[in-house]
């Protein structure tokens, strides 16, 4: 058994910080931080991968070679609820095809829904550690999630308001921490020092200000780079951006049991993955009084495509105008701004007359 | 002389350019449509000329100037225009403005197709072609090509047809080798030009105007809507007339003239704009692996503006 194993996960929002944590405090094993996404990431992904699969499947295997590249030896892959579950038996091939020479941690392999199997998964990034030590970690990793969707989830929601420009350096310090921190301690004094910051900042938020959800795949919609940075450009037009779909909400919290029967208006059924939080999602944004929903998703991915005539019905019945976004690798945003504009411009104008 | 103010309105697409002068209550006082040939900036100064010919700069001051189209960015950085919209809100303000009882805008224009739900006067709800270009003007153009016949004509070529060729409608490129295979069949000509406008409509509804409900009034604009095979298509697919505004090819333009009527922000136009030179230059940053492309615009021979960077460092670039 190698000594000095070099572990690397693909990139996945910022949650990278929480995933480095657990492998380092909990496992004890070096995390290799792949570069974040760039074209390149998205080039060397699409050229390796069948061209109908969903983006994030492209995104991901970019990720790995750059991890690879950047001196990783085991690339470990997560499990999930639609085709994500087979990304990573494919990836591997697709690597090894390539000619990398690494171990692979499939964790979807061990997708048996016992726990004793994950762990056992887990315990194939460093069979020596112990399992206290990582179930400790695993919370400590789990509270670091929970800042950092709270930490987001208030700077999307604010920093269109921000007269100060302070907001994104607020923000890009806390996501620093994040990475730093070494022990519980420093993940909750990043997240004070970022909540209190926050706080300082005299917002110049109108009374009734433009409210917009996002909601989407599971991949698409919390990574900035391969949404083009959506709630940001949002978020600058001086909208307040919400979004329920992340860890926090969607894995930690509400079980899916609840939501399936909260939506059974729309959707007696789940459709997969996402869809049935997207649907509890818009529903909510809905009921809430929002003045619009955008739907984020990766072109091919099927939960996604199967909720768009839910979300039409729940458009109609609740008087709520929802855009639909697809994303492949495209790098331009060009089109993207326009939609933007043009769905701000309308729900803009629908509130003033409403008003 | 008591001098009156004008608005000058520019949508410049992928294929057409367009731009109207009105005054203060919506009346055109010049108007043009020229092909935009993949110059926009030649398209933009070629259209000021003819424009200048048909106003009168004794009696009228153009103090607001508003860009839309896809090329909107550039052309509103060369004539300083004072507000930029894109072209959605700017074909639902001019509709809605000459059109008030409206609720369904279908628009076709040479490269993307977008439809626009109206209640009470004010866009609800829009759609736009986001992965496909199926179903356009640019579809219609190489029909046209491969028939022989020039894009005008098509219209009135299909209303002779009393039995349109069926044609798979789902995507352009299947619907072109569809067409192949019923001309070889030999099918006459015009069954197939009917036949491919009504793909076009279908498609259009299809995809563009999927889950959205399409209630009468419907206006029809954009350049296909010149094409009376296509309105008569969309006629037999929604059971309903529709509506094809004279200056239906000028909507976009008159929405940016009116936006930039309603906003508060006024400037002289100076009709000189269009013996400068503009050169363009696009330069990559390489700052970082996203290697973002820099777009500079350059007026004789000095910076005016850029676009394209994704961070400060694109800003230095210049």
């Amino acid at each position: 058994m190698k000594q000095e194993r070099k572990a690397a996960l693909p990139r996945y929002g910022e949650y990278n910080c929480a995933l480095k944590y657990l492998v380092e405090q909990g496992f004890e094993t070096k995390c290799i931080l792949p570069p974040p996404l760039s074209k390149r990431t998205e080039d060397l992904g699409a050229r390796n991968s069948p061209d109908l699969v969903c983006t994030p499947f492209k995104t991901t295997l970019g990720s790995m070679i750059e991890a690879l590249e950047a001196g990783a030896d085991t690339i470990i892959m997560v499990l999930g609820a639609c085709r994500l579950n087979y990304f990573g038996e494919l990836q591997e091939q697709i690597l090894r095809d390539l000619g990398y020479t690494f171990d692979f941690i499939n964790l979807s392999i061990y997708n048996t829904g016992k726990k004793r199997d994950i762990l056992r998964a887990l315990k194939g990034i460093n069979p020596r550690c112990s399992m206290v030590k990582a179930g400790k970690a695993l919370y400590e990793a789990v509270q670091m999630v929970e800042h950092l969707d709270d930490i987001t989830s208030l700077y999307y929601q604010n920093c269109g308001f921000d007269p100060t420009g302070t907001y994104p350096k607020i923000y890009r310090q806390f996501i620093a921490d994040m990475y730093a921190a070494q022990n519980l301690a420093e993940i909750r004094e990043g997240y004070r020092n970022a909540s209190r910051a926050f706080a300082e900042v005299t917002l110049q938020k109108p009374q009734d200000p433009i409210r917009i959800g996002i909601i989407g795949d599971y991949y698409t919609v919390m990574d900035p780079f391969s949404n083009l940075e959506v709630e940001q450009k949002l978020a600058d037009m001086g909208v307040e951006v919400h979004r329920l779909m992340n860890i926090t909400n969607d894995m930690l919290r509400n079980s899916e049991k609840n939501k399936q029967a909260k939506i059974r208006e729309f959707s007696e059924y789940s459709m997969g993955a996402s869809s049935t939080s997207d649907i509890w999602q818009a529903q909510n944004f809905a009921e809430r009084g929002f003045d619009g929903l955008i739907q984020v998703k990766s072109a091919c991915c099927m939960p996604e495509t199967d909720i768009m005539p839910v979300l039409a019905n729940l458009s109609r019945d609740y008087k709520i105008p929802v855009l639909y976004l697809t994303y492949d690798t495209q790098s331009s945003d060009v089109g993207l701004m326009t939609r933007l504009e043009a769905f701000y411009d309308m729900v803009e104008m629908r509130k003033k007359v409403a008003h | 002389m008591n001098v009156r103010n004008a608005f000058l309105g520019i949508d410049v697409g992928s294929i057409s350019t367009k731009a109207v002068i009105i005054d203060e209550g919506n009346a055109i006082l010049a108007q043009e449509y020229i092909w935009t040939e993949g110059n926009p900036i030649g398209a933009v100064k070629k259209l000021l000329g003819l424009l200048e010919k048909q106003f009168d700069r004794e009696a009228w001051q153009i103090v607001g100037i508003g860009a839309t189209g896809s090329a909107r960015r550039l052309v509103g950085s060369i004539v300083g225009a004072t507000v930029v919209k894109n072209e959605i809100t700017a074909h639902a303000v001019g509709t809605t403005t000459f059109h008030p009882e409206v609720r369904t805008i279908l628009e076709i224009g040479g490269q993307d197709s977008k439809i626009i739900l109206v209640e009470n006067g004010i866009a609800v709800d829009y759609a736009m072609n986001t992965l496909c270009a199926a179903g356009t003007g640019a579809f219609l153009s190489s029909q046209a090509r491969r028939l022989g016949i020039e894009v005008e004509e098509m219209g009135q070529y299909a209303l002779q047809s009393s039995h349109p060729t069926m044609i798979a409608a789902r995507c352009t490129v299947f619907a072109e080798s569809d067409l192949v295979h019923k001309i070889q069949m030999g099918h006459p000509r015009e069954d197939i030009i009917a036949g491919v406008c009504r793909a076009v409509a279908s498609n259009y509804i299809n995809n563009v105007g999927k889950g959205k409900k399409i209630s009468s009034p419907v206006v029809f604009q954009g350049g296909v809507s010149k094409n009376v095979g296509v309105v008569r298509a969309f006629e037999d697919l929604l059971g309903c007339p529709v509506i094809v505004d004279d200056n239906g090819h000028l909507m976009g333009a008159m929405g940016a003239a009116i936006l930039s009527k309603r906003s508060l922000k006024r400037t002289l136009f100076d009709f000189s704009v269009k013996n400068m030179d503009f050169v363009t230059r696009e330069r990559n940053c390489g700052g970082c692996s996203n290697n973002c492309e820099v777009i500079c615009v350059y007026r004789d021979g000095s910076l005016i503006d850029f676009w394209g960077n994704r961070c400060e460092r694109g800003a230095a670039i210049r």
